[in-house]
């Protein structure tokens, strides 16, 4: 036992002293998420009750398999690696907090923690944490986004239905994360409940019922899963449809599985869930369904470990019985993305979840919409149709409720049908336009909506009008160019959009020069400083000595992107961000630069973001001289590629022969 | 009062009796750094002289399993000597009002410190002022065992063996060592700052001591 534990203590600290060194550790602290959410007096009881420590580079903090020290970690200086078998997980850099999530977890250390570089370390005792998150539920949430984004795995088994309806039962008043106050370690389920292919349905089902389980996978004999049968499809494709129970299990089966490995980090497995709209997500030894399943992971496992969470929002969503309902769950979305943005979280996962809101939405309105509207126009109601995004949400980038931009494509309809067509569609359109209208989305000033009788058209009037627009690139023709080749198919048949997507790049095929046209309107904007590295502002106006983040320096990435993508000739990539990474595949020369592009996309996307829910406005303007010292230079930085690509694409397209 | 100056102050206090127990079991030389109590302090005073020169304030923190522990670092504010009062208003310094009594300051002190190792910049200089405050209890000289970071800076940077006259002392001052170990030079001169700098600095420096084998009491004071 150290000595002075032995001694006495015959001073008594004062509880809550003040003093030049406690602030000076807070001032630390405060600027470090989630510290920086604390109210003073808990910051500064905080602050006292840290231990510094220093580690030379090499020496390690903890390793994996051990207990959780009762501390956890923020650095200070230097660099902490997190390791697995010499392997780098994750690196720590000053202000990183570690070591949190086996402390809260209860578990042991699943990384190792040694110092890249010499390093001073800050540690909190557990107990002075676990007050902040049980009092404060920024802090879980703060946690609950890092979760989110994979930066440690929270596995649960949960299966049994029951516990998570009571868990999930809670969700409106519960903004912590119920894993926190949990005793157990959660864990992926390793003992997955499996079948033959020719077991009987009946027999699965007692199976399930002895094991307590929502679901059951199939196997081969080498144990490979083959399909999975759940609670949900007992109902619907046995019970409902009144067949026999001794039919055997392959018969009624969802199959293939998807499948995962175990190791993949969360924002993957969970991600994929979302994207299936699965509630299973089977787990294979090597990811593929040709190797033996090892664990399950269910969206009740997902659910219980988060409280305001993507899958919460989107299983609300799907069953929201009113618009004003969807509203007010889009905006606990909103309050989930500023968590996401101020944190940091992985643009391109906060880009992935905001959009699948967005397009449940919609989806959702559709479904409303086609419900009501059938009964009155029986003879169309069957006609394929899909409804598009366009501009942002289009690219799979709209994180805020800014405009929306939208359209509608319907399939040939015989001539006597065609009027009950087109009035069916609009008030379609039109019902979709007013769910988002309810749901916080602005209209868009332009009248681009799916209840503009101009946007809603069959697929020949739509071929013709791209063909138009790629004929005669007019100003007008190039400015709608920029919306409404962002396409992209939310709600029903996706082969309208396919073949609107091929007959646009036959036609560019045919008519390159509308390329030179496009790459002309790509380079109206400068570049967004001055001779003198200034910010370009606005001159007059409402937005005098404002800067116009979106004009300015996302509209001409997203326009070079979308040149530059047609150029190539690849459909079906819409984001930003993932174009210019595609191009960094295609044109290895510029690969640093395309990569650099992808970055500032992001960087301007989370900067405008951020700025619009303080805002509470589109975020488009910001003033400069509000911007921190390092947040200045970042936007700046940010729009070095844009100068450099638009040389590129002025030499590619000879533009300067091109205009004279 | 008695003519003879010395009779009744130099009698010692309970609590420097005390104090003075703590050191009748000197700690084993084997005794691992890590099992060690160190106060890092660092004083303010109105100058240089210790004569006429006086503690303003007083600034400590422990380090304590080789940790830098926040909740010990303390900050105290000494009552000025009456016939010295007029000097140190015009720092503006006395205007605190948690201000000690030099008793209870005294007090304080020695128990903060304990049989601690006391470690500072320059620390000679901050004990004599201090030891001035605590001699009207009776305490003649601190007990405890002292480093110098200026001068373990230098044992580990020349080696045991070397020559003090070759040493540049600016390249030793708490700013040259603070730049040169990378600690952020916050709150320089205040007590509380500089000792929560010197702590930095000084466990930092037992970490170079750990690389060149020094791990024990012994070896830190050899």
């Amino acid at each position: 036992m150290p000595v002075w534990q032995k001694k006495p203590q015959n001073i008594l600290y004062p509880f809550l002293m003040s003093n030049v060194i406690i602030n000076r550790v807070a001032e630390f602290l405060r600027r470090h998420p989630p510290f920086s959410f604390l109210e003073e007096g808990d910051l500064l009881r905080i602050a006292q009750s840290v231990e510094i420590s220093y580690l030379a580079k090499g020496e390690v903090l903890f390793r994996k398999g051990e207990p959780a020290n009762p501390h956890f970690f923020i650095l200070k200086e230097g660099q902490i690696l997190l390791q697995e078998e010499g392997q780098i997980r994750e690196y720590c850099d000053v202000g990183d907090l570690f070591g949190v999530l086996a402390l809260l977890g209860k578990r042991p250390y699943v990384l190792d923690a040694l110092a890249g570089e010499n390093s001073l370390i800050y540690a909190v005792p557990v107990e002075e944490f676990e007050k902040l998150l049980e009092k404060n539920p920024k802090v879980s949430l703060y946690f609950a986004a890092g979760f989110a984004a994979g930066q440690v795995v929270f596995r649960t088994d949960l299966g049994q239905g029951q516990k998570a309806r009571e868990v999930f039962g809670r969700k409106e008043q519960d903004h912590s994360l119920l894993i926190f106050s949990g005793q157990s370690t959660i864990q992926i389920s390793k003992n997955v409940l499996t079948c033959k292919p020719s077991d009987s349905v009946q027999e699965a089902a007692y199976w399930m019922d002895q094991q307590q389980v929502s679901s059951i996978v199939i196997c081969d004999e080498s144990k490979f899963p083959i399909g999975i049968l759940t609670d949900k499809d007992l109902r619907s494709k046995v019970l409902a449809k009144g067949l026999s129970t001794s039919l055997p299990v392959s018969e009624i089966m969802s199959s293939p599985v998807i499948t995962k490995k175990p190791e993949s980090d969360f924002a993957e497995l969970y991600l994929s869930m979302i994207k299936n709209r699965l509630h299973h997500l089977v787990l294979t030894e090597d990811g593929t369904d040709q190797s033996p399943v090892c664990g399950i992971l269910s969206d009740h496992d997902v659910l219980l470990s988060m409280g305001n969470s993507p899958a919460v929002i989107i299983h609300a969503l799907i069953n929201a019985r009113s618009n004003e309902e969807m509203g007010q769950i889009r905006d606990r979305a909103e309050e989930m993305l500023r968590y996401y943005l101020e944190n940091e979280v992985a643009m391109d996962f906060v880009a992935a979840v905001m959009t699948e809101i967005n397009d449940v939405i919609i989806q959702r309105a559709i479904e409303e919409g086609k419900k009501l509207l059938i009964p009155k126009f029986p003879e169309v109601g069957s006609i394929p149709f899909a409804f598009l995004s366009m501009g942002s949400e289009g690219r799979e980038e709209q994180l805020l409720r800014t405009d929306q931009d939208n359209a509608l494509v319907y399939g040939e309809v015989p001539e006597s049908l065609q009027e009950k067509a087109r009035a069916y569609f609009q008030e379609l359109g039109t019902y979709v336009v007013e769910t988002l209208l309810a749901c916080g989305f602005a209209s868009c000033p332009g009248e681009i909506m799916a209840s503009n009788s101009k946007w809603v058209l069959p697929i020949s009037s739509w071929k013709a009008q791209f063909s138009e627009w790629i004929l005669h690139p007019s100003p007008e023709a190039l400015m709608k160019s920029s919306i409404f080749f962002d396409f992209r198919v939310v709600a029903g048949t996706r082969s309208l959009g396919d073949e609107l997507t091929s007959h646009i790049f036959d036609e560019i095929k045919k008519k390159p020069i509308f390329l030179n046209f496009l790459a002309q309107n790509a380079l109206q904007n400068p570049p967004p400083l001055g001779f003198f590295r200034n910010f370009l502002v606005e001159k007059s106006g409402e937005h005098r000595d404002q800067f116009d983040i979106k004009a300015r320096a996302m509209l001409p990435l997203t326009d070079l992107a979308r040149l530059l993508i047609l150029y190539h000739g690849i459909p079906g990539i819409n984001n930003t961000f993932k174009r210019f990474e595609k191009l960094s595949e295609l044109e290895p020369n510029y690969r640093d630069l395309f990569i650099q592009a992808a970055k500032a996309y992001e960087i301007l996307m989370r900067m405008r973001a951020l700025e619009g829910l303080q805002e509470r406005n589109s975020g488009r303007f910001i003033a400069p001289e509000k911007l921190g010292k390092i947040q200045r230079n970042l936007l700046k930085n940010s729009f070095s590629p844009i100068q450099e690509l638009q040389e590129i694409v002025q030499v590619r397209f000879q533009l300067d022969y091109f205009r004279s | 009062m008695s003519w003879w100056p010395f009779r009744s102050q130099t009698k010692k206090q309970d609590f420097v009796e005390e104090y003075l127990r703590l050191f009748e079991k000197p700690i084993p030389g084997i005794r691992r750094i890590s099992q060690l109590e160190f106060v890092v302090l660092d004083t303010e005073t109105t100058g240089l002289d210790p004569k006429n020169d006086f503690v303003i304030s007083f600034g400590g923190i422990k380090i304590q399993g080789l940790k830098i522990r926040i909740e010990t670092a303390q900050e105290w504010y000494p009552e000025s000597p009456k016939e010295a009062t007029h000097s140190a208003e015009i720092h503006g310094l006395l205007e605190r009002e948690n201000q000690l009594k030099a008793e209870e300051f005294s007090q304080n002190l020695l128990a903060y410190f304990g049989s601690a190792i006391l470690v500072g910049h320059h620390l000679k200089f901050d004990l004599e002022m201090l030891q001035k405050l605590c001699l009207d209890f009776g305490l003649k000289n601190f007990s405890n065992r002292t480093i110098d970071t200026l001068e373990l800076a230098v044992r580990l940077e020349h080696g045991p063996h070397v020559n003090w006259q070759g040493i540049p002392m600016r390249d030793y001052s708490l700013d040259a060592l603070c730049d040169r170990y990378q600690i952020t030079p916050d709150d320089r001169h205040t007590a509380g700052g500089d000792a929560f700098l010197t702590a930095q600095l000084f466990l930092k420096l037992l970490k170079l001591a750990e690389r060149k084998g020094i791990t024990t009491y012994e070896h830190l004071f050899r």
